[in-house]
């Protein structure tokens, strides 16, 4: 298992099935995406994007097919790879009974980073979070809530970002500054975004896919959407029941 | 970027658990209520008995009995602070080994659990030891047996809390499992501690027959519990 990354590309997923029981949540995928890019997947609910993103950030292991992240295996490189992975959910996957600085210095135990309390330091400014350091987080808002779960999804600097579904429940302040963090390290970052709102994702990607029942309906670089045609096929995939 | 480094993360991962403990006492509240009254119960249950009982012959078995199942309502918490806000999917797409989660949560759980054995002791002594005789073996042989059974009880209560976790139900999941499992170690427990409590000849011999009764569950149990602990966590 190597340290470095052994591949140019950033996604490669290759025929990957993942199945409960008779039911396949995901349907012989396929798709490869470049170093840098930002991919936004979109499907209606039960499309299967939640357990895409699961599998490729190896929180679940595919029935079958392959899946690689920057040239490591996601089930047989899964430990490498962590470290190169970030995920941003609708969840905040922080515990509310720990101060924004305990819950940060925790992942950062976690990832065994070596500087952690100048790293938490730094990020706790970058979300604007310093003045609420030392209060728990149980008595955060919601846009508080995410703008911690952005800090500790960039503790350890991954080359990769899965945000599922970031913007939804925040407020426009809240949305500012995860736009103004996205912009800030997108040109070093490779982004996999899942998302039900089209507007968004299509102005943030350089990639699109669309995700319904499992199989990949779409997938192209955002030079070749036809913005009509793609909200077209989006509102077909969502509308015909296909989830 | 610094590798990861296993006894950091177990650090870790036991100093928040003792952390959360100590903010919201749930474990150990919990199961320190639960114990006080079963011991209440118990006391009432043999009020009538009076002095032609020696309450140090069923004493053994009233102990682990409320001991197990004190344990359970620990275990079941120990995990539910994981579940709140996904915290666990943050921990498992961290770089740390699952054994790793593992053995955290099994000191966490062991040192809870000891606390409320080691409180629940004295007021248990006070309520039925009160003018009786007291203990016919040197005390620390009763600490010895809470130590070893304890261990056994955390090693297979942490694996089936990550089990149950997920399912519906998980209360009565939980306990359908872990009392079957707890058998064995429930059967040597007790007669470790009788042999510490009752005292007199042949005793000290017998109370050593158990314990490495106990000591066997503990390494089979600890070991599976280990083995299947990634399977069982992960995907």
């Amino acid at each position: 298992m190597g340290d470095t990354p052994t591949n140019d590309l950033a996604v490669q997923v290759r025929g990957l099935t993942r199945a409960f029981g008779v039911r396949k949540a995901l349907n012989d995928v396929s798709f490869e995406l470049p170093r840098g890019a930002f991919l936004s997947i979109f499907g209606p609910n039960g499309a299967g994007k939640t357990t895409l993103a699961r599998v490729l950030t190896t929180l679940l292991n595919p029935s079958s097919g392959t899946a690689t992240i920057l040239g490591f295996d996601v089930v047989t490189e899964a430990v490498e790879l962590r470290h190169r992975i970030g995920l941003i959910s609708h969840n905040p996957l922080l515990y509310p009974d720990l101060t924004a600085e305990e819950n940060l210095l925790f992942f950062a135990e976690m990832y065994a980073l070596d500087n952690p309390k100048e790293r938490v330091s730094e990020l706790l400014a970058d979300v604007e979070l310093d003045h609420r350091r030392l209060d728990v987080v149980g008595t955060f808002s919601r846009g508080m809530l995410q703008r911690l779960s952005i800090a500790r999804a960039l503790l350890h600097k991954p080359d990769v970002l899965f945000l599922d579904e970031p913007y939804s429940g925040l407020d426009p302040h809240a949305m500012d500054i995860l736009d103004g963090l996205i912009a800030q390290i997108r040109g070093d970052h490779t982004f996999v975004m899942i998302s039900h709102d089209l507007d968004k994702g299509l102005e943030l990607c350089s990639h699109a896919l669309i995700l319904a029942a499992g199989k990949v309906v779409l997938f192209e670089s955002r030079d070749q959407i036809d913005v009509p045609t793609f909200r077209e096929t989006y509102r077909a995939t969502v509308g015909s029941g296909v989830a | 970027m610094a590798k990861s480094n296993s006894w950091r993360q177990f650090k870790a991962i036991l100093r928040k658990d003792l952390v959360m403990e100590l903010r919201t006492k749930e474990m150990v509240t919990s199961m320190g209520l639960y114990a006080l009254l079963t011991m209440v119960v118990y006391q009432i249950a043999l009020a009538e008995a009076g002095d032609s009982f020696d309450v140090r012959l069923v004493m053994p078995g009233l102990i682990w009995v409320a001991f197990i199942f004190m344990s359970m309502l620990g275990l079941n918490r120990s995990f539910v602070h994981e579940k709140d806000q996904g915290c666990i999917d943050a921990l498992l797409l961290s770089p740390v080994d699952r054994p790793v989660i593992f053995f955290a949560k099994f000191a966490g759980n062991l040192l809870f659990l000891l606390v409320v054995e080691v409180l629940s002791l004295p007021v248990f002594s006070f309520l039925f030891l009160q003018g009786r005789e007291g203990f016919g073996n040197p005390i620390w042989m009763i600490g010895v047996v809470l130590f070893g059974a304890s261990v056994g009880i955390s090693g297979v209560g942490t694996l089936l809390a990550t089990m149950t976790v997920n399912t519906k139900g998980k209360d009565v999941m939980l306990a359908v499992l872990f009392v079957p499992l707890m058998y064995p170690l429930l059967r040597a427990a007790v007669g470790a501690t009788f042999a510490a409590v009752i005292g007199g000849p042949g005793t000290v011999e017998t109370f050593w027959l158990f314990m490495a009764w106990v000591a066997g569950f503990d390494v089979i149990m600890v070991l599976v519990a280990y083995g299947l602990y990634e399977f069982v966590i992960g995907v």
